[in-house]
């Protein structure tokens, strides 16, 4: 449906894909915290004034735009925008009884800071959206740039899915129940059978546009549910490949959003179900942790493996059985009742 | 059409209350904000309990801004006399926007993010998906869900998801709009700006101070031309555009770039020529940046600025409803054939020297501009037109 061209991701992996591919960031607190880069291009002053969701997202877009800056919009899916920001202002509400503030805080955690910071950062006055619908805001910008590539067929967009830990929302999050009690370590994630999982954050960006020359992968398609059964989930997947799997081709790869949450094991084990034996299966929520726009990091992921025709091999699950990768499936769930299936292509 | 406003809990009432004039902006009775009393608000007249009883919702956790999109959602629906069949069709997309989310709940927000509690009832409602996932778990929604928050141009970008869905194939009707309610975050969000006028809002008057913050929802059903059959139609969805100012975060460029690229988008999808739009629902919320940049963008796009207004005179600013509570405004224009006063409007802007319109009016409406203009520089404009 488009070619992804440039990518750039910032989250807790470091050089996943260099030398020492199984380098992570320590996770302290079931916390796994992004590893940002010196950002050389954003001024002091500013770089000052923004939260992390929008730094992160800003850095990693800075990046493609840096090769591409002729960009037909900006697309962002962030469920959270700046979260911090926005818990920092309402402890001030609260703390000096709705005495007199300063904005900065308030500015700083609307969501569409993100996508709107970007485009001010290179003037770019064209279509600017962003989606912030929890574990599908991810999916919904992508949506988007699917359908502006069909009306503008020779335009370019940035496409990307960004969001922060922060503390608050933790608390909140931990207090409904959704990361662990008990500390675990990244690499005894998936060995856990409590319930919950561990926060994660990142941002990642795509250059996408309708050229195959050069194209790092192909989107090939996308469907999204909102379901709290397993059994209609796997009707809706075995329906998903039946209509978009190429008659006569394999699926080689699979991606799957296990995130080590018990109660979330069944939808994935459904998924493992549904995709037989043949394809290799690969986890990575042990990298990024958990957030409601991971899918954006399995993206990004995909890209990676489907170009190099290298899997990492923390990642596998299962190895696959071909040595070459040509369609690759995510299957991502957002708290078991939001879910998401995106097909991927290899290039050549 | 549904809707919830500051002036009518369904499409009828605001009718009536526009013809009329009337201003929905008083003193907070139900927003617990110290400033309640202090500022004028365009607050929707009913207390939660009150919804909660009326819409018999009665889940836990459920909040003011879902219970005001409830209300516009089930009224749009019943409206289009839609079945739960059909509600809950995968080929019906449910587009909604906010900015509020649950956060109207700033109190019971501050003690679960600061662990002050043990944990209240609205943990899963804080964020701005909350409300539209109240709304497809109620009505068990199977098609293309999603949730924009684009700050104050949000339900415009809903309502424009919501057609691109259609034209693409990905729903056969989608039921499109938003919602936001009161809250001591946003009230003082936009005090710390400085842009909350302690008097009732002049939008494009001279001395006008500020904006009120009001709340509201709307939802507008929409569908294929060539799926409508002998249905009820009110107006053809007939031009969109979004544009960014790419200017500064919570003001928009003297010369309006974003407003007058998202006008002039607009039209353009629309394939019209400025000279044939009859009406304008401007943005005009009453502070000093955007009434003037506004006024700056509609005399470039405009060689003579057409009939205008904003309804924010009536409701305040509902944020993240305000495109789709326009939008339905928009559409009585064009079904009555008829333009509503702008209200306390005394001068107008010595740069511009634009007066809105000041009296209600029978006359041809064809085509009217709606638009919606956002921190962020996110500028939306959308085209009704009469079938």
């Amino acid at each position: 449906m488009f070619y992804i061209h440039d990518i750039a991701a910032i989250s807790p992996v470091h050089e996943l894909f260099a030398s020492s591919p199984e380098n992570t960031n320590i996770i302290s607190g079931n916390k796994l915290l992004a590893v940002e880069p010196v950002y050389a291009g954003i001024p002091p002053t500013v770089l000052r004034r923004m939260g992390k969701a929008v730094r992160m997202s800003v850095g990693a877009a800075l990046h493609i735009i840096q090769k591409h800056p002729q960009l037909d919009g900006v697309i962002i899916g962030t469920a959270n925008g700046g979260m911090e920001d926005s818990i920092k202002f309402m402890n001030q509400i609260v703390q000096y009884e709705e005495g007199l503030l300063t904005p900065g805080n308030f500015v700083q955690s609307t969501p569409n800071g993100l996508a709107s910071q970007i485009a001010f950062m290179v003037k770019n006055k064209n279509y600017n959206n962003t989606h912030v619908h929890r574990g599908l805001s991810f999916e919904n910008a992508l949506l988007d740039v699917v359908m502006l590539l069909s009306e503008q067929p020779s335009a370019s967009y940035l496409l990307g899915g960004a969001d922060e830990i922060s503390s608050y929302n933790y608390n909140i999050d931990w207090l409904a129940g959704w990361y662990k009690k008990e500390e675990v370590s990244a690499e005894r994630l998936f060995n856990s059978s409590t319930n919950g999982t561990i926060a994660g954050e990142g941002a990642a960006m795509f250059l996408v546009n309708n050229t195959r020359t050069s194209a790092t992968a192909k989107f090939t398609s996308l469907f999204t549910s909102h379901s709290t059964d397993e059994a209609e989930i796997q009707k809706k997947l075995e329906h998903f490949l039946e209509k978009h799997l190429p008659k006569g081709e394999q699926l080689d790869l699979v991606l799957s959003g296990e995130n080590g949450d018990r109660r979330l094991l069944p939808f994935y084990e459904a998924m493992e179900a549904t995709v037989g034996e043949n394809a290799g299966l690969l986890r990575f929520k042990h990298l990024c942790g958990e957030y409601p726009t991971a899918s954006s990091f399995a993206l990004w992921l995909s890209c990676n493996i489907l170009q190099t025709q290298t899997i990492p091999a923390v990642l596998e699950k299962r190895k696959a059985r071909s040595t070459t990768f040509r369609n690759l499936l995510v299957y991502n769930s957002f708290q078991g009742h939001q879910h998401s299936f995106m097909l991927i292509s290899a290039v050549e | 059409m549904g809707i919830i406003s500051p002036i009518g809990a369904s499409v009828e009432q605001n009718l009536m209350a526009l013809r009329a004039g009337t201003c929905g902006i008083s003193k907070g009775n139900f927003i617990q904000s110290k400033y309640s009393e202090l500022l004028p608000f365009g607050e929707v007249k009913f207390s939660n309990e009150s919804l909660e009883e009326t819409l018999n919702a009665h889940e836990p956790g459920v909040t003011r801004t879902s219970l005001l999109t409830l209300h516009a959602f089930k009224d749009a629906v019943e409206d289009a006399g839609f079945s739960a069949g059909i509600i809950r069709s995968p080929d019906t997309a449910f587009i909604g926007a906010d900015t509020v989310g649950g956060m109207c709940l700033t109190d019971e927000m501050y003690k679960d993010a600061n662990l002050l509690s043990h944990g209240s009832a609205y943990l899963a409602s804080y964020d701005f998906a909350s409300v539209n996932m109240y709304i497809q778990s109620r009505f068990h929604l199977q098609g293309i869900v999603n949730t924009i928050n684009t700050a104050c141009s949000s339900s415009a970008n809903a309502i424009m998801y919501g057609a691109r869905l259609i034209q693409q194939g990905y729903a056969t009707r989608a039921i499109v709009g938003g919602s936001d309610s009161l809250s001591k975050f946003t009230v003082n969000g936009f005090n710390s700006l400085n842009i909350l006028s302690n008097e009732i809002c002049k939008p494009f008057d001279e001395q006008r101070k500020g904006l009120n913050l009001g709340e509201g929802a709307a939802f507008l059903v929409l569908e294929k031309e060539e799926d409508v059959g002998s249905k009820k139609v009110y107006a053809e969805l007939s031009g969109f555009c979004n544009k960014n100012d790419a200017y500064h975060p919570s003001s928009l460029s003297e010369v309006g770039e974003g407003p007058y690229l998202a006008m002039s988008g607009a039209l353009k999808a629309a394939s019209l020529s400025p000279s044939q739009i009859d009406f304008i629902n401007a943005h005009g919320t009453g502070t000093e940046n955007n009434d003037a940049v506004e006024s700056a963008a509609l005399l470039r796009v405009f060689e003579k600025v057409p009939a205008f207004a904003s309804t924010k005179s009536n409701i305040g600013h509902t944020l993240g409803a305000s495109g789709a509570i326009e939008a339905v405004y928009s559409v009585l224009n064009i079904v009555h054939q008829e333009m509503y006063p702008a209200l306390h409007f005394q001068s107008p802007i010595p740069a511009s020297s634009l007066i809105p319109n000041l009296s209600y009016e029978r006359r041809k409406v064809q085509h009217v501009l709606s638009n919606s203009f956002g921190f962020g520089g996110n500028c939306t404009s959308l085209v009704f037109s009469k079938t």
